[in-house]
């Protein structure tokens, strides 16, 4: 059952997906394409590098090269026994990510939980209402010192600073999408007497999977900004740690080297959250191209 | 139990006595009874807006009515009762964007062991003429082919009832004619009684053993009209023949006149 599975879709998916991909780019070659993406960073790069130049900014931006060769020392090594890692990725880059993405879970169970609930009560949701637009239209960021004095100083604060600040548009999106699986859906499960966990699982949560995976994309990255505004006081490590602590020792290329790795992390994390929305949400991108 | 049943098969499967429903002040249907026969196929036919598919929600248990009571089996209804399925006029909306056309089946019957489960599936799947497309997604299929998704879905669940809300309203004319053969052939085949909500005459005819007419609102019963039309039907000979086309037109008369008055009695 399994294994027959993937073929029949498989099939009728590459067939109608491929010409109207080919259509869509079919002016360009590939080499064109490719050196058409490369513009734009390369201007960037070249702008940068003419910064690094001139008289302003020449005292405090590296060149490119510079800021690239220092962020390769301080975040990868030469030693197998460190696994290629340098010491700014033990003591600072693996605790961020771990209090950001520990930070996005908790959001992740906390929205999801709650907008399940929300979403299918329209007296809660009604009630709760002022409560989540207070939440959300509050600038967490200057809740950090509440945050510290209610938890003290270790990841804690940190963690439910990424939290508070992500959930709301889990939270949202949860909400609008249960709301969206629709009147018919729920009254067929009614008609086949469809058990509670079964509804709550296998059409609630599918039927808002959309606009929940929508809702985390935007918490994700959110909760890579709350995370170095977490770490900017009151921390022994972290990137936003060292972003301070490099500028404080006018290590500028240490600074725009965390630049860098911040800007690749955002970017792989989004790659990886791509990949699992493909996954899960293969149905709807399917659903959705058949009907625009 | 099944001897039982067969011993009173004269007796209706289902029987509306004074039903009425009211929103608020709007006064949706009135008073109506009617006895739905077993093992045949009825329908409810009415103007556009004369709560008919108010009526169906209240036989179906998914709603309460304001006064009367519902008796399926010889028990009152209250919830949707075991034995019942339904299809939905909006194929898209009823089924599952998420699963394949096979889970979409099953997924009404968690509760049977796994091997019991893949029979029925299969079962239902062939009847309605989509083997082979049990990994489908529905999205992937034509109207008419989700439609049929959705009467598998209602056979999978061996009803005694199956209940049709403008079943064949977003299906083109073609599909529609292949459609209403399946079920008159299903129907045969299976004995299961059917209750189909329609506003169109034709189909009403074709398809019905039993046809109860509404007015419009606040709907009563405008008159009861037995079928004798013979089986199997096809839309050639069937709807050529004088007695369909003397059904029709009295159909056709008593929606027009409860509509020049208004629907009062």
């Amino acid at each position: 059952m399994a294994s027959a599975a993937p073929s029949v879709p498989a099939a009728t998916s590459a067939s109608t997906a491929a010409p109207a991909r080919r259509k869509r780019r079919g002016t360009l070659s590939r080499p064109a394409r490719i050196g058409l993406r490369l513009i734009v960073p390369i201007l960037i790069l070249l702008a940068w590098y003419a910064l690094s130049q001139s008289e302003a900014g020449g005292l405090f931006v590296p060149t490119p090269l510079n800021a690239f060769v220092r962020a390769g020392e301080m975040f990868l090594s030469p030693d197998p026994s460190q696994l290629f890692l340098g010491q700014a990725t033990y003591h600072d880059f693996i605790p961020s990510v771990s209090r950001a993405l520990a930070g996005l879970a908790l959001a992740i169970v906390i929205g999801v939980g709650l907008g399940i609930v929300l979403g299918l009560s329209p007296l809660l949701t009604a009630l709760f209402q002022p409560l989540i637009h207070l939440g959300r239209s509050l600038p967490s960021p200057a809740l950090l010192g509440v945050f510290f004095f209610l938890f003290g100083i270790g990841d804690a604060p940190k963690i439910f600073l990424i939290t508070f600040s992500v959930v709301w548009p889990i939270l949202f999106n949860t909400i609008d999408g249960v709301k969206s699986v629709g009147e018919t859906r729920a009254q067929a499960a009614a008609i086949f007497r469809i058990p509670a966990h079964l509804v709550l699982g296998k059409i609630v949560l599918p039927g808002a999977g959309p606009k929940i995976f929508a809702g985390i994309r935007t918490a994700m990255a959110m909760s890579l900004i709350l995370m170095i505004i977490s770490e900017l006081q009151k921390s022994e490590n972290g990137l936003g740690y060292l972003l301070i602590s490099t500028q404080r020792q006018f290590d500028y290329a240490g600074f725009w080297a965390v630049l860098i790795v911040l800007a690749a992390l955002g970017v792989v994390m989004n790659f990886i959250f791509l990949l699992i929305e493909r996954r899960v949400l293969a149905w709807h991108r399917g659903a959705t191209a058949q009907h625009d | 139990m099944t001897e039982h049943t067969s011993t009173t098969t004269q007796l209706p499967e289902l029987q509306l006595d004074g039903i009425s429903k009211s929103y608020g002040d709007n006064l949706a249907v009135r008073s109506i009874t009617a006895s739905i026969p077993a093992h045949k196929v009825s329908v409810i036919v009415g103007p556009s807006g004369c709560g008919k598919s108010t009526l169906l929600r209240i036989i179906s248990g998914l709603d309460e009515p304001t006064e009367g009571t519902v008796t399926f089996e010889g028990n009152p209804v209250h919830g949707v009762p075991e034995g019942l399925a339904m299809v939905f006029q909006d194929y898209s909306r009823s089924l599952y964007p998420w699963l394949r056309v096979d889970k979409n089946v099953a997924f009404p019957l968690s509760k049977l062991p796994a091997a019991e489960r893949d029979a029925r599936v299969a079962e239902a799947i062939e009847a309605v003429g989509l083997k082979g497309r049990e990994k489908l997604y529905p999205w992937q299929m034509s109207g008419g082919m989700q439609q049929r998704v959705a009467i598998a879905r209602a056979l999978a669940s061996q009803p005694k009832l199956l209940l049709m809300d403008e079943p064949y309203a977003s299906v083109d004319a073609q599909t529609r004619a292949d459609l209403e053969d399946l079920l008159l052939k299903i129907q045969r085949k299976l004995g299961i009684t059917v209750l189909i909500v329609t506003h169109d005459i034709d189909e009403s005819v074709y398809l019905a053993d039993h046809i109860i007419v509404l007015s419009t609102p606040p709907s009563v019963v405008a008159e009861t009209i037995d079928v004798d039309l013979a089986h199997p039907r096809d839309h050639f000979s069937t709807k050529t023949h004088p007695r369909f086309v003397e059904i029709r037109g009295h159909v056709t008369q008593l929606l027009r006149h409860t509509e020049l008055t208004g629907g009062a009695a």
